[in-house]
């Protein structure tokens, strides 16, 4: 069992708190840029002939709204598939920050910015889970 | 134009982008948006949807170096992100629905006024290096919103405490608005905030300020990317340049002094600010 986390009384993050929180946004940016770059190396080599106009004009991500058509593009190696998991990943990396200040904020005990937090968590799920969908 | 060619103008304009909404703690949707639309084409909710990316980009960057020098103070960022969020989640709808009626014009003329409302103060206050604090007030009392950093332009450790959070969270949630409206960040009210009204050092409230556009840039994105206003092969490469350019800048930050970030805030502002109402007014 892991020790109790106590917050310094002039109002700061333990020091490992800040660390594993820019350990958080590095991995989540590393992975992101990682399917991003991996995505258009494999875009423009598959569609060489590939102009700006069709890429403006023809929004792939159109076929990648739900879960289905996501994991269909994945799987038949579609590289605007990749693109797109790569984009999610960057949208969700400061969901799993706000998660993870949560986390701390309740295990140092600090219920009302637990409190705030928690409610910024279940705000950012809902757009992105609920309105979104919603508003399509 | 040649798709690869297109690649190679957006990442290097995107570059540009995140050097300079690092710096400022506004994202780089200013200057992503804009040019998508005037030199690429690009519809107008789309550019708004890679705005957003833009900003995640810049964020997440950013973040990771400033949240690691304690530039960023988590405390105080994900208080305001109660305001932000909303605002947020507010604005990104209302753009869904006015893209589809053809309405955002007026909008964008108010958007430029507003910015440009902000630059009589910021100007008074150019030459300012430290922080005007007020008297902390009970929810900033409550919380501990205060702490300290080691100042690298001047050596030294400076402390704060955050004042007059009532109005900070207000104009924090128009600046949620305006960032998921717009897909621009909100960067400039979020400094605004936290350094006029919570009486934060300008070097303090940049950082915090790059910290909280993530979230704020999340809620509206998550809509924008559901709604299907964001195109990957666009934002693909605009996310890699903005990330290169963040970085950079948040090399850079660090070493600055107060004044000069506030120089360097007031001409982006005011471009910002003309920029806006000549698209609200479709004037080129």
């Amino acid at each position: 069992m892991s020790e109790p986390v106590i917050l310094p009384r002039d109002g700061t993050f333990p020091p490992t708190a800040y660390e594993r929180m820019a350990w958080l946004l590095r991995v989540g940016l590393f992975a992101s840029l990682a399917l991003l770059v991996g995505g258009l190396a494999a875009y423009l080599w598959w569609n060489p002939r590939a102009t700006a106009t069709q890429a403006i004009d023809s929004n792939p991500i159109l076929r990648y709204l739900d879960v289905e058509g996501l994991a269909r593009g994945l799987a038949s190696a579609d590289p605007t598939a990749y693109l797109t998991v790569g984009l999610l990943v960057l949208v969700a990396t400061p969901i799993v920050r706000v998660a993870a200040g949560f986390f701390y904020f309740r295990r140092g005990g600090e219920r009302s910015l637990a409190a705030i937090t928690f409610v910024v968590l279940v705000l950012l799920l809902l757009g992105l889970l609920v309105v979104g969908p919603l508003v399509r | 134009m040649d798709l690869g060619l297109l690649v190679v103008l957006l990442v290097l304009l995107s570059v540009a982008a995140g050097l300079v909404g690092s710096l400022v703690g506004m994202g780089g949707g200013v200057v992503v948006i804009p040019a998508l639309v005037i030199l690429f084409g690009v519809p107008i909710p789309e550019a708004i949807g890679t705005g957003a990316i833009t900003i995640l980009a810049t964020s997440t960057t950013t973040g990771a170096a400033y949240i690691r020098d304690r530039l960023s103070d988590l405390r105080i960022g994900m208080f305001l992100e109660i305001a932000t969020v909303p605002g947020a989640l507010i604005g990104a709808t209302a753009t869904v629905f006015l893209a589809r009626a053809s309405f955002s014009d007026a909008l964008l003329v108010a958007l430029g006024i507003v910015l440009l409302a902000i630059l009589p103060s910021s100007l008074a206050r150019r030459n300012d290096e430290a922080a005007h604090g007020g008297t902390p007030d009970a929810r900033s009392r409550a919380l501990r919103l205060s702490g300290s950093y080691v100042d690298r332009a001047s050596g030294q450790t400076v402390t704060y405490q955050a004042s007059e959070t009532t109005p900070a969270l207000g104009v924090m949630f128009g600046a949620g608005l305006v960032s998921g409206m717009f897909g621009i960040g909100g960067g400039v009210f979020k400094v605004l905030a936290l350094e006029r009204y919570m009486g934060l050092p300008m070097k303090l409230a940049t950082a915090t300020s790059n910290f909280m556009i993530g979230v704020t840039a999340c809620a509206g994105a998550g809509i924008l990317f559901a709604a299907g206003y964001v195109n990957p092969l666009i934002a693909a490469p605009v996310a890699l340049g903005t990330a290169a350019g963040a970085y950079v800048g948040s090399q850079v930050l660090p070493g600055l002094r107060n004044r000069t970030i506030r120089w360097i805030f007031i001409p982006v502002d005011a471009a910002l600010a003309v920029e806006t109402i000549l698209r609200g007014l479709g004037l080129p």
